[in-house]
């Protein structure tokens, strides 16, 4: 006997969450876009789409984020850290490949000093994950390791039931255990069928590209240029990238007032790299690509031990000139070797 | 309500006539409203509409850009080309829902002493009746409370 | 014969005659409705081109890749309408030099293909009439009627929504023929104008300010429109600014590769009822 979800109780489950203290996240569609928002019911959800546009990191690293107020006066310089407040939230919805992306940042954010922005919001939420029953084109989950029903990065892990009715609830974590507990009286036993797993294909051999871009002499290989040419340099795909995490720091404000900000960055732009001197390390393009491709299979990997790609295909979905990891990586597979 | 609200006017004027004519009125004793701060540019030709922005970012409630008449440019054309991009510009804040009346043009010649100084006190009573742009200072609000999210 | 292999083996002919040293096309995408830009060095590339009605991207924003055009040598491409009328307006700005440039022009009407005739930029003067009597298409026109059927406090809760979903990934910026600036204002940083951070009024002064600067130059190829990735409906703004300077001063741009551009001209009896 497993527990049942109905899609029925859903609503009782969120005011139960709610009424604990929970904001609850789900993926909503909202002015054309999908991204995850607060909730107070479940048919705010829009759970049926493949994918929302953005992802669920961006809950837990913010495209801008308040750090520092700073005030200086004749007298003194006043500063104030601002941290995110410290509200508890379920995210309800997420897909295998966001929530496995969310584990593959956390070793970058915790490496050596523990970011409190992503670990105190990382700690203060509890990630529920429905396995998917549709996939795309563009998604290659499989193809970096994961599948449609990976639980990495997950608490808890929902499997659509085959009648349509709901969910199987099964718990990962002792976090995710103790959330479904707390609404176990809006679960049911029963026995239901799973719907099946989307069949994602293997896109490119992950190995062999890793094996690839791990020789020194790939580096200098003319293939960055070739299959850079059409890359317009803009940020898109970094941006909607579950793992993409690089950021700069801004002061926004006068000599006098303002606010020190953490602002996502991309490695796609030139100004990325750029000196004061006016000298820019990666100046043309192909160079950016492949510190892209580099960073995510080899670079990230030889530090953390885990590839820097969770497979959810957005590079290439949204990319204005229909470029992206996968393209990039079966063209390296595909090299004569 | 603590205060009254008093609006903050920004304007923009080119040196060679408003900023004279702004000149004229104080020489005059004439008085105006002390909502606005004056900024001086060489010419209107000079005024990118990024002051504009710029102003309503730290809070302006309305913008005055002022600059010699058609014909009586220092530099013969800065105010012919500031008047097509004022055109243009206007629209443009107008179909993202800046209201026009927050964004006035005028030309004042340095003779026009009088008519800077009823310029600047029906714009200040305009914008009163209008009230703060709490729509556009709120953005600055948000933008210290929220990290998106 | 289809346009198709009639467009192959004239880029092929290009090619191998060493008229051109590269043509820019489209190539088969990673799905069936996409296309993606291809770049053919010879003739045997030229045969993977592809050209149907997907093929919809505007292409004129490779052409002013830093350092493509500085040898002197002639590219091929393929060009729609709008393609042509956003090298026009290049041409006009000083920025494209038409004898660079082999058009392989075609259009695309009720999903039918057609080829244009000619291939210099000086052949297409009487594409760009026709595009200037085509209407806006009327879904753009009845989303801008109801925009500014609204109050401005309504406008501009609609563009808040709309700009708070922005990211700041500049592909509207990127995918534009025209935005060529070798650093963009929102790059510069002394000043700092506009706010480089991605919450809303950094966004909402970033889409204002691309709009303005586009006003006048925008060939309504609806580039920037399909590379958002967060949907923001960048037509209509463009739209608007487009027939703003054609009512205010009656310039279309891209017309000609001779047109003044509309903000770096005057007239003296330019419309002025909003000055006092």
């Amino acid at each position: 006997m497993t527990r049942i979800l109905l899609k029925n109780k859903l609503d009782d489950c969120i005011v139960t969450w709610r009424n604990a203290g929970y904001s609850v996240l789900a993926p909503v569609k909202r002015n054309e876009m999908g991204s995850f928002s607060e909730v107070q019911k479940a048919s705010d959800m829009s759970l049926d789409l493949i994918l929302p546009e953005r992802t669920i990191k961006d809950r837990f690293f913010p495209q801008t984020e308040p750090m520092i107020r700073y005030k200086i006066s004749k007298q003194q310089i006043d500063t104030e850290t601002m941290t995110p407040p410290d509200t508890k939230s379920v995210c309800f919805g997420v897909r295998p490949c966001d929530a496995a992306g969310l584990e593959i940042d956390d070793p970058l954010f915790g490496w050596d000093y523990k970011d409190q922005y992503w670990f105190k919001r990382r700690n203060n939420s509890v990630i529920v994950t429905i396995t998917c029953t549709a996939s795309d084109d563009f998604c290659m989950c499989t193809s970096v390791k994961l599948s449609p029903e990976s639980t990495k990065g997950s608490d808890v892990m929902l499997r659509p039931l085959s009648n349509g009715n709901g969910w199987q609830v099964e718990t990962i974590t002792e976090r995710g255990k103790a959330l479904f507990d707390s609404v176990s009286v809006h679960l049911s036993d029963e026995k239901a069928e799973t719907a099946a797993l989307a069949q994602v294909p293997v896109r490119f051999n992950v190995e062999q590209v890793m094996e690839w871009l791990a020789n020194p002499t790939s580096f200098e290989s003319q293939f960055w240029k070739d299959i850079a040419l059409r890359c317009i340099g803009c940020g898109s795909c970094t941006f909607l990238c579950p793992t993409c995490h690089c950021f700069d720091i801004q002061d926004e404000g006068d000599t006098y007032n303002g606010i020190r900000r953490k602002n996502w960055d991309s490695c796609s732009f030139a100004n990325f790299t750029m000196h004061t001197s006016g000298h820019n390390p990666r100046n043309t393009q192909s160079t950016r690509w492949r510190q892209r491709i580099m960073h995510k299979f080899n670079y990230y990997r030889g530090k953390f031990g885990v590839n820097s790609c969770s497979g959810c295909g957005r590079c290439t979905r949204q990319c204005p000139v229909d470029m992206g990891i996968t393209e990039t990586l079966q063209a390296i597979s595909n090299l004569p070797r | 309500m603590s205060e009254p609200f008093e609006p903050k006017i920004v304007a923009f004027v080119c040196t060679y006539c408003t900023y004279a004519g702004a000149d004229l009125a104080g020489t005059s004793r004439l008085k105006y409203a002390t909502n606005v701060r004056i900024v001086r540019l060489p010419c209107t030709g000079r005024i990118s509409p990024l002051f504009i922005l710029k102003a309503l970012q730290k809070g302006a409630d309305a913008v005055l850009v002022s600059g010699c008449h058609p014909g009586d440019c220092h530099f013969t054309a800065g105010n012919y080309h500031a008047r097509r991009r004022w055109t243009v510009f206007r629209a443009l804040l107008s179909f993202t829902g800046i209201p026009e009346e927050r964004i006035r043009f005028s030309w004042i010649s340095a003779a026009e002493g009088a008519k800077f100084a009823e310029l600047i006190n029906s714009i200040t009573e305009d914008t009163r009746k209008l009230g703060p742009f709490t729509q556009y200072q709120e953005l600055q609000t948000i933008i210290e409370t929220q990290s998106t999210y | 014969m289809g346009i198709q292999e009639q467009y192959r083996s004239e880029a092929a002919s290009l090619l191998s005659s060493g008229e051109v040293k590269l043509v820019i096309g489209f190539g088969a995408g990673s799905t069936a409705d996409r296309r993606r830009p291809l770049f053919a060095r010879t003739g045997e590339e030229a045969n993977r081109f592809v050209l149907d009605a997907s093929c919809i991207a505007n292409l004129s924003t490779y052409l002013l890749t830093e350092g493509l055009l500085s040898d002197g040598k002639k590219v091929g491409i393929f060009l729609k309408p709008d393609g042509i009328r956003s090298i026009n307006i290049l041409i006009a700005e000083a920025q494209l030099k038409p004898d660079q440039v082999v058009i392989l022009g075609y259009a695309i009407e009720n999903g039918q293909l057609t080829a244009l005739e000619g291939r210099s930029v000086a052949d297409f003067n009487g594409v760009n009439e026709k595009i200037r009597s085509l209407a806006l298409p009327p879904a753009v026109q009845q989303d801008i009627e109801r925009l500014e059927a609204m109050s401005p406090v309504e406008r501009f809760q609609f563009w808040q929504d709309q700009f708070s979903k922005c990211i700041k990934c500049y592909a509207c910026r990127q995918a534009c023929p025209m935005c060529y600036c070798r650093r963009c204002i929102v790059d510069v940083n002394q000043p700092q104008w506009v706010n480089t951070s991605s919450h809303t009024l950094g966004n909402f002064e970033w889409n204002i300010v691309r709009a303005f600067h586009l006003a006048g130059r925008c060939a309504a190829c609806g580039a920037c429109d399909r590379a958002c990735p967060v949907n923001i409906p960048l037509r209509l703004i463009n739209a608007r600014m487009g027939r703003e300077v054609r009512e205010a001063f009656d310039y279309f741009a891209g017309e000609s590769t001779d047109q003044k551009p509309v903000l770096a001209s005057f007239s003296k009896d330019d419309p002025e009822t909003f000055i006092l």
